[in-house]
């Protein structure tokens, strides 16, 4: 029996952001809210754990009332219990205000052996959130996992790294990062989507997890963000047009112009 | 917040990353009028001195030989809080990133991940870090609010200063006190990458799905021979397709790359991909899509066939060098 909460972040669709250069603001509307991909592997993946070895599985997310759909997706791909934390005054949180208040979660869960998340969210990639949430819990981290073996209470797992295949040793609990390799996510059955409305889904909000104004959202931040603006890129963009056999040379002489491209 | 930090340091793991922060760093210090500092591990901190420190902690423990999270923390987060520094650039390997949060949160510090841009503030007080979220949509600016300010800082983003053999520096050697850690490394599978690493490469000719069939590589093949660049490619051609291995592809979860150059072939330019070319000095797309996102991204661009566009763009430089 193994016990596996999976953190679950619910992020834009990215490959439908777009920018409005005439106001120079990021477009969300219309733009759907998703499970940021490597979350949906952690997912997976404590579920795969559970069908082998028993146990539960609690998907954890903070976020909006609106990451209950993420949640909801999380039930339907077989966890069987969900947290939603969600209180106005986690607004403004960063990676350290986060881990902070998914910690309190957890140390109210109680029961539990592993935590698996993405190790980056689809929006920020800031790879903060998993190991800070380990350090606050103090328990041993392993990042980049693209394979997991139990075995009783040794985890032994491969992590992705530049160059190498690093493979791990280690002792339940910890908290394991995963990369997209290291499952398919499974797309839930209709039978699996119904069913998921039957399945437990408590939200808690700053107050029941004990936890002060002070420490929380934009108050609770250790960093601060002075300015967000959209960046529209600070390529030169020149378009080259016209025939292949003048643009070609054109393309040539301005990459050697450049000091990029060496003429052999 | 403390006033008494002072100093700006730099760590990584990859000795070579290290050198590239001291680069930033040196410049940092001495507007900040401050000193440099290099932690380190090993025997010998001469090179360190040579790339710009003034100082060297010299961490030199058998249990710091390879990079272990739990180790390393112990260790650094132990020196800093002996010595307080002001700032911390941390090199953004895969183990540096996952190693500098863990740090922070130690130090209950803040820290910016994968910065692209490093300033001081007016009154010279903070380091104003950028970096950009939403795969390059969003450009922030942030401040830490606690000390020491952490920024993680990728390969190639900033440059070594030369190795000057004349420097002088203090070597301070440092007897960490470090926890048996809590994981182990039981085997290392080195990756088998075809020729230069993609992150190494002066030259990267990347392709997407608007290369047709497998074969047709030979296109993109016979290009970088021309001009001796590696092969790179989007996520669907190793993830889906297979037809590269999974350590070609670049982007968001794969590789991110810093060449001089390089060429985005029959990529149309999604936010994953773009993530992990930001740091290319020149970008040239070619994609038959006028419309194509690649191109707002890109320094030079061709609308046209890259069957057509590529063999036209190895005989220009063919005959370029002929005429020289």
């Amino acid at each position: 029996m193994v016990n596996v909460i999976a953190l679950v972040k619910q992020v834009y669709q990215s490959a439908d952001l777009k920018i409005d250069r005439a106001t120079k603001t990021l477009v969300t509307q219309g733009v759907p809210r998703v499970i940021s991909e490597t979350d949906k592997n952690a997912i997976e993946e404590a579920v795969r754990i559970k069908e082998k070895q028993g146990g539960k599985v609690t998907a954890v997310s903070m976020g909006p009332p609106e990451a209950k759909e993420a949640l909801r997706e999380a039930l339907a791909m077989g966890a069987d219990e969900a947290r939603l934390l969600t209180d106005p005054l986690f607004e403004g949180s960063d990676a350290h205000a986060t881990a902070n208040v998914l910690a309190a979660a957890i140390t109210k869960i109680v029961d539990f052996d592993l935590i698996l998340c993405g190790t980056y969210s689809e929006d920020l990639f800031a790879f903060q959130v998993g190991p800070r949430l380990a350090e606050i819990c103090n328990l041993p981290q392993i990042t980049y996992a693209a394979k997991i073996t139990l075995e009783g209470s040794k985890v032994v797992a491969e992590r992705d790294l530049e160059n190498e295949r690093q493979v791990v040793e280690g002792k339940l609990p910890c908290l394991i990062s995963v990369t997209r390799e290291i499952n398919e996510p499974r797309l839930p059955t209709l039978m699996a989507i119904m069913g998921a409305s039957k399945k437990p889904m408590i939200t808690w909000a700053a107050a029941d997890l004990g936890l002060d104004k002070e420490e929380l959202g934009f108050n609770g931040a250790l960093v601060e963000v002075l300015r967000s603006t959209v960046s529209v890129g600070e390529r030169k963009r020149i378009m080259l047009q016209g025939e292949m056999s003048e643009v070609a040379p054109q393309l040539v002489k301005a990459l050697l112009q450049e000091g990029v491209l060496k003429a052999s | 917040m403390s006033q008494e930090n002072k100093g700006v340091w730099v760590f990584s793991e990859l000795p070579a990353l290290a050198f590239e922060l001291l680069g930033k760093g040196r410049a940092l210090a001495d507007q900040l009028g401050t000193e440099l500092a290099a932690v380190a591990v090993g025997a010998n901190g001469d090179e360190y001195v040579q790339h710009g420190a003034d100082k060297v902690f010299l961490m030199n423990d058998p249990a710091l030989t390879t990079y272990q999270v739990d180790s390393y923390t112990d260790a650094i987060a132990a020196l800093v809080n002996e010595h307080k520094p002001d700032v911390l650039l941390i090199g953004a390997t895969r183990n540096g990133l996952e190693f500098a949060p863990r740090l922070a949160e130690r130090l209950k510090t803040g820290c910016v991940t994968e910065t692209t841009r490093l300033e001081l503030d007016a009154e010279k007080k903070s380091v104003l870090m950028d970096r950009v979220a939403y795969g390059g949509n969003l450009a922030e600016t942030h401040i830490s609010r606690s000390k020491p300010q952490i920024a993680t800082i990728a390969k190639g983003l900033f440059s070594p200063n030369p190795a000057d053999s004349s420097r002088k520096g203090e070597i301070v050697k440092v007897e960490p006190k470090i926890k048996p850690p809590t994981t182990k490394v039981l085997e290392t599978k080195p990756k088998t990458a075809k020729g230069v690493r993609l992150t190494d490469a002066p030259v990267i000719i990347s392709f997407g799905r608007g290369v047709r069939k497998k074969e047709d590589m030979a296109v993109i093949e016979q290009f970088a021979q021309t001009v001796s660049g590696a092969i790179g490619c989007s996520r669907p051609i190793a993830e889906d397709l297979h037809w590269l291995p999974i350590e070609q592809y670049v982007g968001l979860s794969g590789q991110k790359v810093s060449p001089k150059l390089y060429f985005a072939c029959g990529i149309s330019g999604q936010i994953q991909h773009l993530t992990g070319i930001r740091s290319s000095r020149i970008i040239v797309a070619i994609n038959n899509d006028p419309k194509a996102p690649i191109f707002e991204y890109s320094d030079y661009g061709v609308v046209g066939d890259l069957y057509q566009v590529i063999p036209a763009l190895s005989n220009a430089l063919k005959q370029l060098s002929k005429s020289q």
